[in-house]
């Protein structure tokens, strides 16, 4: 035991004079060899892709792979899509209104939660949906709903039965794994380029990253529902001679269906906050002017749909959480509460084909009244508010920001983008090598090498300058909340809504606030990226105190420990494996919203990205971006595992 | 003696049950330890050696029909994997099992499927329950997948139902019920295809001591009125000693005695099985015959005759009433006489007397 910690001891004396050594040479060396690059030039690797994308774009007529795979698949799901916009969103030919006015729309969702649910949750989801008629969004939240709800279908027709696969097969999971892990870091961002240039542009390339997005998300919840099984029904089925598919059909299935509907929870949210980002690859519906606003910097029109985003998250949330709590016990009604249910269902169904009946015969039925958009108030009290707060809070907003910026972020990027590139590679590698081991040690410097081969070093850095900065304040943050809610109920109730907000709205959202406040900076992007990453590290650490053993807790108060004591030598030390874990989640969802804040005026690979979205002739720096992206995650994925990997065993 | 039920080398084609040679080795190399040197390591070594855990080693009995044959020993002694290995759900290393004459290991799957479905059936531990399903259809479940209509299986399943006493709670769910009334669906789910052999793991061993005698009792008196073959798992000597015809004590994958309760108590193969039987009351196992002894000095023979087969506790009134030497005849044979003094030296622990005497008489 001492000799682990004197190990320990070494280990990070060891690190801190790697660092002290990093920043010297880093000041000696600045400016030399850092690979910077002007935005609008190419090197040799984006220029090929520039010109291969180039090339794809002229061969789509032609090429038999397009002709006869790509372009196939993408006109299916266009009209499956649209199809489904035609119900509830798009006029078709010739008329005014879909083929199911607003008021149609609206009773048929209520009373589809009324089913899957109960009443309750059924007039919050149908007064969420009014509200984002209010908002003056319902049309476009029409869209969004329509593209969502047809990716989770697709994703569920395909995530379902493959996840059930690999749950009971172990050699399928084996085959699946590293796609699933690979899946779990990748940023929205990346996947937007890539499809845009095979399935062009639109719908149907929205479609196809949203559900490359969501379906592993579904496979994985799903084998995970059946692979977590309790063993003794299922062995006591087979002692009775059940087949496989008596057994699947029987016992499996009915017994993982709460965990599956969880997952449907999970890949509809997750569904929900990709097709708001895929705007930016033509994607109909919310993220469009929530783009919009954000390009000239509306903040008011930005909060408006920002607004109908969170309404429609957790409308969807609400209704498929409370699908999974009817669900929790398999005991069913009996008697009364039956009946009356039954008697719901039919008032229910008539209501609900009267409201879709008036919605196609009366105006008013049909589309959402102009009287009810509140839309343009809305936006410009949200424009007086956020005037105000700027304002009011100059010091937080203003000074701060520019603080932070030249004390922390100024010199981080000076040691890590502005010095000599093998200076940063080499240091990082030895990082890696005293963390996470000599294997991650050399995936480190291969991958950042290819990095700095694509010509992208000097962005990289940019990025990773804010993903530190930002992870570091997470983690901060996420420590001392999570300890709070891991050993004080009061607490984490209090913290709970927000916890729960951030695992469910879209991480797109957080930026119309965040510009609002901070203007288009580096430092909005961080904060940025810690709203969005600080909910989850700070459930992982409060379940990491919490999980702790109370024998531990009690030994060392009767010991006469004051509290703090107790939280530094005997909370935080036992919940170190899911404190290192806290920080690897933390790191991947920071990378997903920084890469983002390339919006907001954070430069670095999202920008380039973004920008290769825009003009053909950088678009294959901006697919070079996207691949930085992915080498930069699973670097800082693979060393962040490595270490709390180590702290399970501290023997080996 | 202490072998009272001698297992021999070929199977027995007329017992319920007949097991030879049987061996479970979990492990990475698995089938290279049974037959080669490697067998006849300690557990421990061989886990050393190999990696490998002999689970079962070289186990062989056989069951008569209609017989209550329990297997018992501490936890990770193999009894779950021996118990698994009779129907397959465990499949075996080496060895055989034969079942009514049918060697279980060479049926196909299908006829594997068929033999859990009408032949064996079993209760477990944990009851093993399917959550989302009423007890009815639990209780039917096995008569489900045979594709019995809806009406005849539920027509059966109600009459398990008040076999086991479960009658007004088919429609409640699993999670509903008591530990004890949980396991009583699972007794009713075992009986529901009127199986020739049930295998019980451990079954009592999840519920509380009351509870527990209540179920020992109710499947004693299934016993009785079914006269089913059992293959009964305890961890617990007392109540191996209240439902088994015949135990076999195992431990670390192997079978070290194999007897009658009377036999175990009264001739503990070694310590390991007489630590077992130290905390067993000797008046409730052994029967007069074993403490029987020849008529002493200034008794007289004119006391009552009792037979020798009797339990201990259940002559004991008699015993008591008499106030004198009580005659034990077996078989038409004179035993010896008993005192109540003999009881009181027996019930308060004076061991070496009752095998000294068990050493002189004999049964
Ligand atoms: N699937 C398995 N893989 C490896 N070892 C096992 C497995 N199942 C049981 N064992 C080992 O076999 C031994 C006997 O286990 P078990 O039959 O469950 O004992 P019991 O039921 O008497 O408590 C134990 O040491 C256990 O660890
Ligand atoms: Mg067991």
């Amino acid at each position: 035991m001492t000799r682990v910690r004197e190990l320990l001891r070494h280990k990070w004396i060891l690190v801190l004079l790697l660092v002290v050594v990093w920043i010297v040479l880093a000041t000696v060396l600045k400016g030399v060899h850092t690979l910077e690059l002007p935005t609008a030039k190419n090197t040799p690797v984006t220029q090929w892709l520039t010109d291969f994308a180039s090339s794809i774009r002229g061969n789509r007529t032609e090429s038999p792979a397009f002709v006869y795979f790509f372009n196939p698949i993408r006109a299916t799901i266009a009209a499956f899509i649209e199809a489904i916009r035609s119900v509830i969103s798009v006029p078709g030919a010739g008329n005014v209104i879909p083929l199911i006015g607003w008021l149609g729309t609206l009773s048929i969702i209520g009373y589809i939660v009324y089913v899957t649910s109960n009443l309750r949750t059924s007039l919050l989801s149908m007064g969420l949906l009014l509200a984002c008629g209010v908002l003056g969004m319902w049309t476009f939240t029409m869209d969004t709903l329509a593209m969502t709800m047809g990716a989770v279908f697709l994703s569920l027709a395909i995530g379902l039965p493959l996840g059930i696969w690999a749950g009971l097969n172990d050699k399928v999971m084996k085959v699946f794994r590293p796609g699933l892990d690979l899946a779990q870091i990748l940023p929205t961002l990346v996947y937007l380029a890539p499809l845009a240039l095979v399935f062009l542009i639109g719908i149907a390339a929205a479609t196809i990253a949203t559900l490359i997005y969501s379906i592993p998300i579904c496979i994985r919840i799903t084998a995970h529902a059946v692979r977590s099984l309790r063993a003794g029904p299922v062995e006591a089925a087979v002692s009775m001679g059940s087949t496989k598919m008596q057994l699947l059909r029987k016992v499996q299935l009915p017994m993982a269906k709460q965990t599956i509907i969880l997952g449907v929870n999970q890949t509809t949210l997750a569904a929900l906050s990709f097709v708001v980002i895929a705007a930016l690859i033509g994607a109909p519906g919310l993220g469009k002017p929530v783009v919009d606003a954000l390009v000239i910097r509306n903040v008011g029109d930005g909060v408006v749909a920002g607004l109908a985003v969170v309404f429609l998250a957790v409308m969807l949330d609400r209704a498929t959480t409370a699908a999974v709590i009817k669900n929790n016990t398999f005991v069913r009604d009996t008697g009364k509460a039956r009946t009356k249910r039954r008697i719901g269902l039919i008032v229910g169904g008539v209501l609900t084909i009267v409201a879709v009946v008036l919605s196609r015969q009366v105006l008013w039925a049909a589309v959402f009244p102009e009287q009810l958009n509140f839309g343009k108030q809305i936006a410009s009290v949200a424009d007086a508010v956020a005037t105000w707060f700027t304002t009011t809070f100059y010091f937080f907003t203003t000074t701060f920001n520019e603080y932070f910026t030249v004390t922390f972020l100024n010199p981080l990027e000076g040691v890590l983008a502005n010095s000599p590139w093998y200076v940063t590679v080499i240091m990082i590698a030895l990082l890696a090598a005293i963390i996470g081991g000599r294997g991650v040690a050399i995936l480190s410097l291969v991958l950042l090498t290819i990095v700095v081969l694509i010509g992208l070093w000097n962005d990289t850095m940019i990025s990773l300058a804010q993903i530190l900065l930002a992870t570091l304040l997470t983690m901060i943050i996420g420590i001392v909340l999570g300890v709070m809610a891991g050993r004080s109920e009061r607490v984490e109730k209090a913290l709970k809504p927000f916890l729960d907000a951030g695992q469910t709205l879209p991480a797109f959202v957080y930026l119309v606030p965040v510009l609002a406040l901070f203007g288009p900076t580096r430092f909005a992007a961080i904060v940025c990226g810690v709203f969005y990453a600080a909910p989850v590290v700070v459930r992982m650490v409060a379940d990491g105190v919490r999980g702790g053993p109370p024998e531990m807790v009690e030994a060392a108060t009767s010991a006469g420990s004051t509290p703090v004591q107790v939280i530094t030598k005997v909370q935080l030390p036992a919940s170190k494996k899911s404190l290192l874990l806290g920080a690897n989640q933390g790191l991947i969802f920071v990378l997903a919203v920084i890469v983002i804040g390339g919006f907001v005026g954070a430069g670095g690979l999202g920008y380039l990205v973004i920008v290769g979205q825009s003009k053909p002739e950088l678009a294959g720096k901006g697919l070079a971006a996207g691949l930085a992206i992915v080498l930069l995650g699973i670097v800082l994925d693979r060393i962040t595992q490595a270490s709390a990997r180590r702290s399970g065993n501290p023997g080996g | 003696m202490s072998d009272e039920t001698p297992v021999s080398a070929a199977a027995d084609p007329a017992a319920a049950i007949s097991v030879r040679a049987l061996w479970k080795v979990f492990g990475p190399s698995a089938d290279k330890v049974v037959g080669t040197p490697l067998a006849d390591l300690t557990r421990k070594e061989l886990l050393n050696e190999t990696g490998c855990v002999a689970a079962v080693r070289d186990v062989s009995f056989d069951v008569a029909p209609g017989e209550v044959f329990v297997v018992m020993g501490l936890s990770g002694s193999g009894k779950s994997t021996l118990v698994r290995c009779l129907t397959r759900l465990i499949e075996p290393t080496a060895g055989s099992v034969l079942v009514s004459g049918e060697d279980i290991l060479k049926a196909s799957p299908s006829r594997l499927r068929e033999l859990r479905r009408t032949q064996f059936s079993m209760v477990f531990q944990h009851f093993g329950l399917l959550p989302h399903r009423r007890v009815i259809d639990n209780i039917a479940y096995s008569l489900e997948i045979n594709g019995v209509k809806k009406e005849a299986r539920h027509a059966r399943a109600n009459e398990v139902i008040e076999l086991v006493g479960l009658h007004g709670y088919g429609n409640s769910y699993p999670e509903q019920l008591s530990g004890g009334m949980q396991q009583r669906v699972g007794l009713a789910r075992a009986l529901a295809v009127d199986p020739k052999v049930m295998f019980l793991d451990e079954p009592f061993s999840a519920l509380d001591p009351l509870i527990r005698r209540d179920m020992q009792a109710e499947v004693m008196r299934l016993h009785r009125d079914l006269g089913k073959t059992m293959v009964f798992i305890t961890h617990d000597l007392a109540e191996a000693m209240k439902v088994g015809d015949r135990i076999a004590i195992m431990r670390d994958g192997a079978v070290v005695q194999m007897g009658t309760p009377e036999d175990l108590v009264a001739n503990p193969a070694d310590d390991y099985v007489a630590d077992f039987t130290r905390d067993i009351p000797k008046s409730h196992v052994l029967c007069l015959h074993a403490i029987a002894r020849p008529l002493a000095d200034g008794e007289d023979l004119d006391g009552p005759e009792l037979d020798g087969g009797m339990v201990i506790r259940d002559a004991t009134p008699t015993i008591l009433e008499a106030r004198r030497a009580v005659k034990v005849v077996q078989n038409g044979q004179f035993l010896g006489v008993v005192t109540p003094d003999d009881v009181l030296r027996l019930i308060s622990g004076d061991v070496d007397a009752v095998t000294a005497q068990e050493a002189e008489t004999g049964p």
